[in-house]
This record gives C-alpha cells, sequence and structure tokens, in this order.
C-alpha cells in the first residue's frame, strides 16, 4: 500500500511517499522531498507570501517525488494531506492542491492531524513502542502519551510556542533564517558560556515562553545586541575565549552567543521537567522528541541525561524526520486508511486550530 | 541511546549517615524523592523529602531552582501549620544540600497516616460497580457518605485558601483521609487496613492536605479559582462517578471564608475560558 | 541527687553523639556566663535558658540544625555550641539570640547541651566537668520537666507567634495537646526557616 503526503502547515512545503508492504514487514520511505520558504533575517515568514511559496513549488515537489521513487500515478493508493493545526493560507494552498491531485487522479484523501504525522514519524523510525512524546516546534509545544485510542495532552504551552521564542529572539538579533533561525542560535548558543537570569515559567505541567522572550529582548536592547551584528562585538566574543578563570563575573557584559545559550539552557529546562512530570505521572521511562525543534542536540542532550537518571531512554531524529515533512503525513494517514477512515471531498477543509487529542487512534491498541 | 539501570540518587548529608533499615523509599517523583524515615525522635516516623539536582541543568539554574522550590514549599507548610490548616508540618530543612557532590535540598515532615483519597474513592466506586449489577443507581448511604467526604475536602481546600495558600497541584492523591486520632473522642475507625467494608466508616477522618511542591502565596480569585478548576478535572478524570457529586466540594468551600462566593465566580470564568478549546472545522 | 543527670541522645541521621542535662534552681549562672563570656574553652557548652524551651523536639530541633550546618560546614557562629544556641533562634541576628534563649544572669532553669566533636568529649568527662561546674537541681531532660519551666508567653513573643490560639482546630497529629503542639510545630517550623531570605 502507498500513501503520498503533502505538507505545508508552515514554511516548509514537503512531498513524501510511503509503502506499507503487504506482508506486514517495515514501511519504507520511497521519497522525502521538501522546500523551505526562507524570509529576509528579522523578518518571520507571513502567511500570504508562504503560500505563495508553497502554490508555486507544489507540482515541482510532486513530480520529484514520484520519479524519486519511481511510481507512477496509478500505483498511489490515498493522498493525505495536513488538515491542521496551522497557517490558514498556507494550509488552504496545500488542501488545494490534495483535492486536486484526488480529483485529477481519482484517489481518496485522508486528512492529517500534523501533530499526529509527527509522533507517528518518530515512532516507526525510533521503533519507540509507547513514548512520551514531547512535540516542539515553531507552532506547538505538547507533552503527550497515549491512552486508550487517544494522543492525550499532559501539558502545553500556555502562550507561544518553543519553536516560536527561538525565532523570535533570532529576528531580534537579526540573524539569518537560513537554513532555520533556531538553527543558527543552536550554532550560537554553543559559543555562549555565561549564564544571564531569566524567567522560568513552569507551572505544573504546562509552561509559558512570553514572559521568557520579553525578558531576553530586554536584556539585547540594554546591552545594545539587538539588530544586526556590530563588529566590534564579534571581536569581544573571540578575545572571550581564553580559558575561564572562575566562573560567573558580575560585571561581565554578555555576548550575543551567551544570551542565545541562556536562552536555550531556561526553555529547554523547563521543556525537560514537563516531560519528567509526564513521565512520572504515566509511569513510562522512553520519551520521544519530535518537531523542528527536536533536532537540537542540546535539547537532545539534556533529555537523555534526563532519561538515563529514570533508567530510560531518549528517542530523538535527525532533521529529515525533526522538521516538518511529507512522509510523516504519508505514514500517519496511511495508518488511518488502512483502518478504513477516508475524509470525504467535502470534509477536505484545513484548521488553523486542530488538537491532538481530538483524533481517535484507531489503528492502536 | 542506550537504555541504562535506574540509580536512586545518592542521599545527601546527614543521611548518608543513615542505616538503610531507618530509611525507606516510598515514591519517586518528577522532582522529589520522597521516604519514611524518623526525625528527632526515632519511633516517630516523619517524611523526608530530597531534592536531588538535576543534572540536566545547567548548575546555576539547577542550585536556583532547586533552592526556589523547597523554600517556597517550607514556607508554605510552616505558614499553614500556624494557620491551624490540616497539612504536615515542617520539622527540618536545608535549602543548600550540600551542593559539592550532587547532594540535594531536603525536608523533613510529620508522618501523615491514612490513605489518598484517590483509593478511598477507587475502592468506593468499586464498591459501587459492584451493588449496581443488580441494583442500579448511586442512591441513599452510599451517595450520603461520599458526599460528606467531598464537602469536607471542599472545606479543607477553603481552609487553604482562606490562609492564602494555592497548592497548585491539587488532585484526589495530594489529599489524605486521615483517621480520627487513637485517643480523641470520635468513633472512628482505628485501624485503616479494614478495606472490605466500604461503608461509612472508611471515609470518615480529617482530610489533610499534602505535596505542596507546586504550592505558593497567593490571594487572588484567579489562582483561588485556577486551584479549584485543576481539583474538578482531577475528579472528572480520575473519579468520573463521583463528578455529580463534586457539587458538594463547591458548597463545603463555600462554606468555609468568607471570599469563597467572588473565587466560585471566577470559577465560572475560568471554565468558560477552557484554553483548551479547539476551533475544528 | 548522685545519679549524673546527663543523657547521651544519638539524633537519627546525626553521627555525632549529643549530650544534654536539664538544671533547674541553678544558682551560679552569672558565673556560668562568665565563663562563656571570657571563652574559657572549658566551657565550651551550649548553654540555653530552659524557661525559653517548650519541649524537647523543640531543643532537638535546635541541635539538629546546629549539627547538620556543622557537618556541611556553614556555622554561622563561633563554634557548634553557640551555634545551638543561635540555631532556636528565628532570626538572623546571633547576638539576639543569646540574649534571648542563652544563658543570663538570671538564669535559674539551665538546659546545657555538649556535642562529642571531638574523641576526648564522653559522657564520662562531660558529667563529671558538669557536676563540678554547676550548681542547681538535675532534671530529666523531657516534656514533663519543661511544661514546668517553659515560659509559654515569652516563647510565644520571641517567635512572634502571639496571635496562635491557644484552643485551636485539627492539627496534623492531633494526639496531643492540639494548642500546645500546634505551637511546637510551629515553632520548630520558624528554626527550619531561619535564614531563609
Amino acid at each position: 500500500m502507498i500513501a503520498i503526503g503533502l505538507e505545508g502547515s508552515a514554511n516548509k512545503l514537503g512531498v513524501g511517499i510511503m509503502l506499507h508492504p503487504s506482508d506486514g514487514s517495515t514501511p519504507q520511505v520511497l521519497a522525502n522531498i521538501r522546500h523551505t520558504y526562507v524570509s529576509p533575517p528579522g523578518e518571520g515568514f507571513l502567511p500570504k507570501d508562504t503560500a505563495r511559496h508553497h502554490r508555486a513549488w507544489v507540482v515541482k515537489l510532486v513530480k520529484k517525488a514520484l520519479k524519486e521513487a519511481r511510481l507512477s500515478v496509478n500505483d498511489v493508493d490515498c493522498i493525505c494531506y495536513t488538515k491542521g493545526p496551522g497557517m490558514g493560507a498556507p494550509l488552504q494552498s496545500v488542501a488545494v492542491a490534495a483535492r486536486t491531485l484526488s480529483l485529477l487522479w481519482g484517489k481518496e484523501l485522508i486528512g492529517v492531524n500534523h501533530c499526529i504525522g509527527h509522533i507517528e514519524m518518530g515512532r516507526l523510525i525510533t521503533g519507540a513502542a509507547n513514548p512520551v512524546v514531547l512535540y516542539v516546534s515553531g507552532g506547538n509545544t505538547q507533552v503527550i502519551a497515549y491512552s486508550s485510542q487517544r494522543y492525550r495532552i499532559f501539558g502545553e504551552t500556555l502562550d507561544i510556542a518553543v519553536g516560536n521564542c527561538l525565532d523570535r529572539f533570532a529576528r531580534t538579533l537579526h540573524i539569518s533564517n537560513d537554513p532555520a533561525p533556531g538553527y543558527n542560535i543552536e550554532q550560537l548558543a554553543k559559543k555562549g558560556k555565561e549564564l544571564v537570569d531569566l524567567p522560568y515559567t513552569v507551572k505544573g505541567m504546562d509552561c509559558s515562553m512570553s514572559g521568557i522572550l520579553a525578558a531576553i529582548d530586554a536584556l539585547a536592547a540594554t546591552y545594545g545586541l539587538d539588530g544586526e551584528q556590530r563588529d566590534e562585538e564579534e571581536d569581544a566574543t573571540d578575545a572571550d575565549s581564553t580559558p575561564e578563570s572562575d566562573g560567573v563575573s558580575e560585571s561581565r557584559k554578555p555576548t550575543r552567543a551567551d544570551l542565545c545559550f541562556s536562552l536555550q539552557e531556561t526553555v529547554f529546562s523547563m521543556l525537560v521537567e514537563i516531560t519528567e512530570r509526564a513521565m512520572a505521572h504515566v509511569g513510562s521511562k522512553e520519551v520521544l522528541i519530535v518537531g523542528g525543534v527536536g533536532c537540537n542536540e542540546r535539547l537532545q542532550e539534556m533529555m537523555g541525561i534526563m532519561a538515563r537518571d529514570r533508567g530510560g531512554s531518549v528517542h530523538a531524529t535527525d532533521e529529515r524526520f525533526c522538521i516538518d515533512n511529507g512522509i510523516m503525513i504519508a505514514q500517519a494517514g496511511i495508518l488511518a486508511y488502512k483502518t478504513g477512515f477516508r475524509t470525504p471531498f467535502k470534509e477536505t477543509t484545513c484548521t488553523q486550530r486542530f488538537r491532538t487529542d481530538d483524533v481517535f487512534v484507531q489503528w492502536r491498541d | 541511546m542506550p537504555e541504562s539501570e535506574y540509580n536512586p540518587p545518592p542521599l545527601p548529608q546527614p543521611f548518608t549517615n543513615t542505616p538503610a533499615s531507618q530509611i525507606t523509599p516510598i515514591y519517586q517523583g518528577a522532582e522529589a524523592h520522597l521516604y519514611k524515615t524518623t526525625f528527632l525522635s526515632p519511633p516517630i516516623p516523619a517524611a523526608l523529602k530530597i531534592r536531588p539536582s538535576k543534572p540536566y541543568r545547567h548548575p546555576i539554574l539547577d542550585r536556583r531552582l532547586s533552592r526556589a522550590r523547597i523554600l517556597q514549599e517550607a514556607r508554605c507548610l510552616a505558614k499553614l501549620v500556624k494557620e491551624g490548616v490540616a497539612v504536615p508540618a515542617l520539622l527540618g530543612l536545608d535549602w543548600e544540600g550540600n551542593g559539592k557532590d550532587g547532594g540535594g535540598s531536603w525536608l523533613v515532615m510529620e508522618w501523615v497516616e491514612g490513605c489518598v483519597v484517590r483509593v478511598v474513592l477507587e475502592r468506593w466506586e468499586g464498591v459501587i460497580k459492584a451493588r449496581q449489577g443488580y441494583m442500579g443507581g448511586i442512591e441513599g448511604e452510599e451517595e450520603k457518605v461520599v458526599r460528606r467526604l467531598l464537602r469536607r475536602i471542599g472545606g479543607a481546600v477553603g481552609g487553604l485558601h482562606r490562609a492564602g495558600v494555592i497548592h497548585g497541584d491539587l488532585t484526589t492523591s495530594n489529599l489524605m483521609l486521615r483517621p480520627f486520632s487513637r485517643i480523641g473522642d470520635q468513633k472512628g475507625n482505628v485501624d485503616s487496613g479494614e478495606e472490605e467494608e466500604g461503608g461509612s466508616s472508611d471515609m470518615e477522618g480529617d482530610i489533610v492536605l499534602i505535596d505542596f511542591g507546586l504550592a505558593s502565596q497567593s490571594s487572588q480569585d484567579e489562582d483561588r479559582a485556577v486551584d479549584l478548576y485543576v481539583l474538578e478535572r482531577a475528579f472528572g478524570s480520575s473519579h468520573p462517578r463521583t463528578e455529580e457529586f463534586f457539587e458538594e466540594v463547591l458548597s463545603g468551600y463555600r462554606e468555609s471564608y468568607k471570599g469563597a462566593g467572588s473565587t466560585l465566580k471566577r470559577l465560572e470564568d475560568v471554565r468558560m475560558r477552557g484554553r483548551k478549546k479547539s476551533m475544528i472545522g | 541527687m548522685s545519679s549524673s543527670p546527663l543523657e547521651t541522645i544519638h539524633l537519627p541521621h546525626l553521627p555525632l553523639a549529643v549530650h544534654a542535662a536539664l538544671y533547674t534552681d541553678v544558682h551560679n549562672a552569672p558565673y556560668l556566663r562568665q565563663q562563656l563570656l571570657s571563652a574559657n574553652a572549658d566551657f565550651e557548652y551550649a548553654f540555653v535558658d530552659a524557661s525559653m524551651i517548650l519541649s524537647r523536639a523543640h531543643a532537638l530541633s535546635a541541635v539538629f540544625r546546629a549539627v547538620n550546618d556543622y557537618l556541611n560546614e556553614r556555622l554561622k557562629s563561633r563554634n557548634i555550641h553557640s551555634e545551638i544556641v543561635f540555631s532556636l533562634s528565628p532570626t538572623n541576628n546571633i547576638a539576639d539570640s543569646f540574649r534571648k534563649f542563652g544563658i543570663s544572669d538570671t538564669t535559674t532553669s539551665l538546659l546545657v547541651v555538649k556535642v562529642s566533636v571531638t574523641p576526648d568529649i564522653t559522657y564520662e568527662s562531660v558529667a563529671a566537668h558538669l557536676a563540678q561546674n554547676v550548681q542547681g537541681s538535675p532534671l530529666a531532660f523531657d516534656d514533663e520537666s519543661l511544661s514546668g519551666i517553659s515560659n509559654i508567653a515569652k516563647i510565644k513573643k520571641a517567635y512572634k507567634l502571639g496571635s496562635l490560639p491557644s484552643t485551636p482546630s485539627g492539627q496534623a497529629n492531633g494526639t496531643q495537646d492540639d494548642g500546645k503542639r500546634r505551637l511546637e510545630v510551629s515553632v520548630q517550623g520558624a528554626i527550619a526557616l531561619r535564614g531563609a531570605a
């Protein structure tokens, strides 16, 4: 059985093709093509421009995916697309593309929840059977565990997503959005040493990010580190790489790297903490990190230490699967398709808000 | 990454001196480990709560959080004891721990005898379920008994809020039912081990609030209302059969202090707000 | 009384033995206090005005805290014995803690505590030295003796617990006299939290 998946809920347009062999052997990725809309430094991606990007690229990507998979249209069993959650205009552009293909090819449609896509792809790639899932991306921050036919949300952000927080700080610093603002923050954070005090806002299994963003933006402004990087700043960072005499000196002015480092250390600690709380609550020892921020090696490292101390382990994937892609939509879609699930044509809409726990997960025990 | 053996964190000073027979692990939470031990007097049980340092966190952040949280918990307990709210009293504390070799901060509390309300209600639900097979409906004595219990829970939460403390994690696992004192004149069941009855005697006792690891000091209606909302959701998800009696918790709460009315009004807003609503379609 | 009033206490979790003795009708408080003031090394004791002690648990809470701070090398005062007196205090003012809880010239009821921080401090050495130097009537170091000595009003004032009602409702281990129990655990909480700014 073969499914093609179309994803475009944010600035990544992805087309992927999954094969589930009829003998029940391991599913295979036949194609995983992605094209990203990159906005200029200091700017986020606007829905209108992102939708235009998706419309311009979707035909090319579908053709390329079929070619790479060495398939003809006839081999495809169903078309899976992201129903939500995400940004309205980009979602719509991809939904329209999916419908067009459906009418053109005469194939059935499966509307897929984006978060479920991440979870199912993560489970497939890592082999984690029943993990607590931390889903972290530009639009979502959720701690999820499976229980009787639902992926239940145990904790989540009360305001902005962690990826959004990092991306927006990248904008404050005018860091490049290529390949991704979060990736560039991560690289800069590796050079940071000094931890600045930031709010730490965990409420039970929920967390909040907006106050932290406001605080670090204010710090950047106070120290004149916002806006484009100045030359003397770069020198200061380099001159500073002599061995540390001893830890923290009060008077030292933080660098851009220190701010990125502190932001990561603080928000990732919060994420690991709420994940651990969910693990303790449901009695699980496995963690799966999915979503774009899940690529961050420091987050993976911190989660790994936590899981080890609980006698468990962490599962994460690399950027091919972590970052939004088409195969995850194909994978979640095909699982539903196999249980007989279809999205009737007139219901092939999309929705900006679509909760993970709204999906009836018929394919799991 | 490979799976590895679970190693409980080393005990901090001075519990490194304690013979293993005198310190029993009870529960490993996400943030804290609970032990049953003794404190100043060997025969009297006490609860030791340790917050081990978290190696995944930056050491400066770790120290800051660990210290702030154990102090927060200790302050809330001390304040509530002074106000006469039924909570385990704070007996000892070390918010520094011996940071050098990773030992954590700790606090010692009174040991509370009895059973958590979650278990009491699960037992009751089991009895009801068995009976419904041939009788249908929850009625008569069973209903009265559970209503009384829920009302007392409301009163206990009200007492907490009156004292200016927000629990932060109100679930039926953080409420204990402590049998009436052995020498008191109440007709309470001395031995809480009698499980088979499921009758009224099981539900007698004082409600004691425990685990103030997420507590804070506040007298704002919003914070109080969220506290109640968390409890309401916990009842809904853990004890669906008692959901229809949750009003008793609110009645008990309403009677417990003067400002309760405005908190309950706020609770309606909090429910309506329902941040977890979706907009499908 | 011929037998020594000294009791050796092994507090759970602590590796050091604690020796304690309670006296009433003490006649030579000014002499004892003078030895402290002149820093006479032979008189390195915690000399506590027993009227400021509510119960055995109250005193032992302070001892526990002082010994724990000693083990973690965090003493705020000169030595472990002055630290015991300081640990009785709910505030960070050391001089004030000695004024309120330490021996004064008018002290008639005295609690003496000595911790075996070195091997030469033994039951025998402490008992002999106290027998020679404390002029008073020994009492058992227990709640019954203390109940006849404690000045509840002064204790409440020192811990700013004046508003604590004497007949409260259910307290977390409502086995004995609830009012006293509540005062006791409130005092223990204050000792534990001292210095938590």
